[in-house]
């Protein structure tokens, strides 16, 4: 009994220790987030990807205001192919 | 008539014990879960076959020379296993939930109270006749409410050998019940109030928090639980490996080819321990007592910390996302959204949950290295 009376206060103890380190480690993470990586984020931030329309002007140039036959091309295999896969389980029916 | 009667003594039927035919059949049990149910079946088929393979008499398969064998001494007694897999788990894992709404980590942090109020419920079972844990085998038990098999494993092997099987099995059967361990609990300590509190949209995440985070992780551990480098330190490659952006090719690699391989071996090698002797006592009972109780303890105190949170932050916090703390990732969040989205359909709380998901998994990384620091 006193074996177990003295292992429960062991475990008490690696208890206390372990919430305390653990609360602590975390906490510490925290405050780097708040602060190192916080202020990381203000200096560098993501550039932002310039946007271009340098297809669609090639495009555009190619038919003077119009839309180009390889646009029309890609709209119309696209519609077709969204046909035909929304068809077939109609047909199955 | 000799060769004949040889030729019998070396079948299967004339060499069978009760004991593997039993562990056998929780070796079927185990791919039943895995295939019929979907339990974790990632690691329950593999550990399944594994305890089906080890206990075929005469083939050998865990004894010295055996393939199981060489599996598990290779990978698993030294740990490079469940070391890789957290490699490949750090290469899984986004921060950018976290590093956004960094007092989750406090979540992660209280749901690993499960781990060391299992450690009472350990010692407390020794009063049973025919269980006697020592405080190595009762820390290496109570690592499973931290809800992370390679941690687990880890640290059973380290701790107690002798009982990985029933922990890993216990670990993992676990998190497999998660969907249906934790709403209970999350109900019964919320109101319905709380349940539908919407959470602010998170702040957009910089690439450069992403990269600097996995490495200040690594430098803290190094300088206050260095025992806890060999988990955090693989994680934190992997995780690195992944927002760095420059090596493509091996965090796609550790995500996936290198943990498939890995977990098929950590499996089999698991299996093997699931031998007659090892598992069919007593003390595997308790275990799987003891797994439980740990879950729901650390859920429970994640709700409660998370309750207590929302009291006093400005910002609203819904309780539920504590339970997510248990690591467990990504079945614990997802269970977190699905509870918010009975109460208030249009509440998505599964990104907020990811939060103290993620911080349980380091939480209870630097749980184990505390355990390893004082018992090991």
């Amino acid at each position: 009994m006193n074996s177990m009376e003295q292992q429960f206060l062991e475990a008490g103890s690696l208890m206390l220790a372990g919430m305390v380190v653990v609360f602590a480690f975390l906490g510490l993470l925290i405050l780097f987030i708040t602060t190192v990586l916080a202020k990381l984020a203000v200096t560098f931030p993501d550039k932002i990807a310039p946007i271009t329309n340098r297809s669609n002007k090639k495009n555009n140039k190619a038919t003077s205001g119009e839309i180009s036959p390889a646009i029309v091309a890609a709209i119309s295999g696209a519609v077709s192919r969204y046909r035909q896969q929304h068809a077939e389980p109609n047909l199955k029916k | 008539m000799e060769s004949l009667n040889k030729l019998w003594l070396s079948t299967g039927l004339a060499n069978f014990e009760l004991g593997q035919v039993i562990m056998m059949l929780v070796g079927c049990g185990l791919l039943y879960l895995a295939i019929a149910r979907s339990f974790e079946p990632l690691l329950l088929l593999p550990m399944g076959f594994g305890a089906v393979l080890t206990n075929i008499p005469v083939a050998g398969f865990s004894e010295v020379g055996g393939f199981l064998s060489y599996v598990y001494h290779g990978g698993i007694e030294t740990g490079i296993f469940p070391l890789i897999i957290f490699m490949g788990v750090g290469a899984m894992t986004d921060f950018g939930a976290l590093i956004a709404n960094p007092k989750t980590l406090l979540l992660g942090a209280a749901a690993q109270t499960g781990i060391f109020a299992t450690l009472f419920g350990a010692i407390a079972l020794n009063a049973v006749p025919g269980i006697e844990f020592t405080l190595r085998e009762a820390s290496a038990i109570a690592i499973i409410g931290g809800a992370d098999g390679p941690t687990a494993i880890f640290l059973a092997t380290k701790l107690a050998p002798e009982l990985l099987g029933a922990i890993a099995v216990a670990a993992y059967s676990y998190m497999a019940l998660v969907p249906i361990i934790q709403p209970p609990i999350m109900r019964a300590l919320t109101t319905l109030d709380e349940r539908k509190i919407e959470m602010a949209q998170l702040r957009s995440v910089t690439k450069i928090e992403k990269i600097i985070f996995p490495l200040g992780v690594l430098m803290m551990t190094i300088f206050f639980l260095p025992a806890a480098t060999p988990l955090v330190g693989m994680f934190c490659l992997g995780n690195l490996m992944r927002e760095s952006g420059v090596v493509d090719r091996l965090s796609s690699t550790a995500q996936n080819e290198l943990i498939n391989i890995t977990t098929i071996l950590l499996g089999l090698g698991v299996g093997s321990k699931l031998s007659a002797e090892a598992f069919l006592n007593i003390e595997t009972l308790g275990i799987l007592g003891l797994g439980a109780v740990a879950f729901s303890i650390g859920t429970a105190s994640g709700v409660l910390m998370a309750k207590l949170m929302n009291k006093l932050s400005k910002v609203p916090i819904n309780p539920l996302i504590g339970a997510a703390g248990v690591s467990a990732v990504p079945m614990a969040a997802r269970v977190a959204n699905k509870v918010g989205l009975e109460a208030n359909p249009h509440n998505f709380l599964l990104m907020h949950a990811m939060g103290p998901n993620v911080a349980g998994v380091l939480g209870s990384a630097v749980a184990a290295g505390i355990l390893l620091a004082l018992v090991g």
